[in-house]
């Protein structure tokens, strides 16, 4: 199956090429895919933007770790609590539902309008995807595993550390892959605001206000790349660590 | 007689349906007791209101100096309580790592238990890559880890051929000898029961009750020639009798 996956990228930049060919659109609105890879080759060996590129992993990077940080301990203990849980239920939908930049000037505020605020909108808000996810696994894990190791004498304490803590992994992962999606996407809008100079972000306002059109696109592709290249290592870990799923 | 388990007028409903009115029992100790009876005549219910999963309605049962260190159950569905993401070994290792119990005193119990009963697999693999039967003798071999001194079984052969199944049997006699613990066996198989039980306690449903109780005599170990025997069919008629009283087939 997996020669098919080369199917449609193929199949979509030569219906791109041919849009471009026969001038069938503005050549300013939609460059040809020669100009857009053409300037990413561009930008890369000059090495232009290395320092967009490192900006924006650096962000997400520590968004993630303080995301995960937070959420997993937090979605362990609440699901471990039910009641806990329960009473929280409202606040954390809620926060869930919440749209994380509207938040964003609040952060600007107390957090300075350099990284800092950035990290920590998407660390937060994206701690509450996790905290969802995971507490969720854990009360909706599975009760015969649970009851068979009661059954031998477990302790609440061993019981979550040998059946429940693996038992929700797969929704862990859930929680986490969800999470970098949201931090991409978060770091992304608000490189765009102010407050920086670097980061891919940023890179596609300036190729924007420049009319680089060319750089405007080859700057969202690599935005894309990213998000692809992030959620590809999650699922590969995933795979690999929950092995036993599906079976 | 001494019995380890009584139970007295216990009472259960489910949803407002009623499934024991008043159910009495006794199981002795160190005996290995069957009980059969038809699906849904809830043997799996008495079982897990004995291990304290399901709350009964009324009545009282005592078990002597029940301790979960000395008690082991396999549930019905076996399969899904091994643990998908530890090794065969590991799985096998889980009651004694629960007790605290050091990694040479299991590697030992293990492997004199894989001796006893002959049973050997990639150890370093795991659950979902094993056969059904493979499975369910895993989860029989891990309740037997801690040597309990009380044990349920629920249908623990239902996934073997019939060779595992006798060569099952026999094994858990040469254990059964060795270590006396009280064994409370659900099955299906009226000749399992009888190869196996000093006594059969036949169920019936709707109301379920207690309709019978066989007691064996045959002396252990019983082999393939018992199975023969005319003793041994003599036992299985009257369990057959008993059964054939409530149910119409
Ligand atoms: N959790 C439950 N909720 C509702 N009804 C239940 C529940 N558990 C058991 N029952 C009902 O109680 C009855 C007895 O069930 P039980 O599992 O004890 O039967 P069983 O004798 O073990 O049958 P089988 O031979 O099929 O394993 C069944 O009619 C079943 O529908
Ligand atoms: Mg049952």
């Amino acid at each position: 199956m997996k020669k098919y996956a080369y199917v449609g990228p193929i199949l979509f930049l030569l219906i791109w090429a041919a849009i471009t060919g026969f001038h069938l659109v503005n050549a300013f609105f939609l460059p040809s895919p020669v100009a857009v890879f053409g300037k990413l080759l561009k930008i890369f060996s000059d090495g232009g933007i290395f320092p967009d590129i490192f900006a924006t992993l650096f962000r997400i990077s520590v968004s993630f770790i303080v995301a995960a940080g937070i959420g997993l301990p937090a979605g362990l203990l609440l699901g471990g609590f039910e009641k806990a849980y329960r009473s929280l239920e409202f606040i954390i939908d809620f926060c869930r539902s919440l749209a994380p930049l509207a938040v964003f000037p609040l952060f600007m505020i107390v957090f300075g309008i350099g990284d800092a605020s950035k990290i920590a909108v998407a660390a937060i808000s994206s701690s509450v995807v996790i905290i969802f996810n995971v507490a969720y696994g854990v009360m909706h894990s599975k009760k015969s595993r649970i009851l068979a190791a009661q059954i031998m004498g477990a302790s609440r304490l061993q019981i979550f550390r040998s059946v429940i803590f693996w038992e929700s992994l797969p929704q862990i992962f859930v929680g986490i892959r969800n999470a970098i999606a949201w931090i991409v996407l978060i770091i992304i809008a608000a490189e765009m605001f102010v407050g920086t100079n670097v980061g891919l972000g940023h890179r596609i306002i300036d190729f924007q206000i420049t009319y680089d059109l060319p750089g405007m696109y080859a700057a969202i592709f690599l935005t894309g790349v990213l998000g692809y290249v992030l959620n590809a290592i999650f699922a590969l870990a995933e795979r690999r660590i929950v092995h036993w799923s599906g079976k | 007689m001494k019995s380890l388990i009584s139970i007295r007028d216990i009472r259960k409903s489910f949803n407002g349906g009623e499934l024991y009115g008043n159910l009495n029992l006794e199981i002795e100790a160190g005996k290995i007791t069957s009980i059969f009876g038809p699906n849904g005549s809830g043997k799996s219910t008495l079982l897990n209101i004995l291990a304290g999963i399901v709350r009964h309605d009324g009545g009282i049962f005592t078990i002597d100096g029940f301790d979960h260190r000395e008690f082991s159950y396999i549930f019905q569905n076996y399969r899904d309580s091994l643990l998908p993401w530890r090794t065969n070994f590991e799985n096998l290792a889980l009651p004694l790592e629960f007790q605290g119990k050091s990694r040479e005193f299991i590697a030992q119990r293990i492997d004199e238990l894989q001796k006893l009963f002959e049973f050997d697999c990639d150890w370093e693999r795991y659950p979902y890559e094993l056969s059904g039967g493979q499975q369910q003798i895993l989860a029989f071999l891990r309740a037997l880890i801690t040597r309990p001194k009380l044990l349920f079984v629920d249908e623990p052969f239902s996934a073997l051929d019939y060779g595992n199944n006798l060569k099952l049997r026999k094994h858990l006699q040469a254990y059964f000898l060795a270590y006396r613990p009280t064994i409370v066996l659900i099955t299906h198989n009226i000749e399992e029961a009888v190869h196996l039980s000093d006594r059969i306690v036949v169920f019936g449903s709707k109301p379920a009750k207690v309709i019978a109780s066989v007691d064996n005599p045959l002396a252990f170990p019983r082999n393939i020639d018992t199975l023969k025997s005319e003793a041994f069919h003599r036992t299985k008629d009257a369990v057959l009798n008993a059964f054939l009283k409530t149910e119409t087939i």
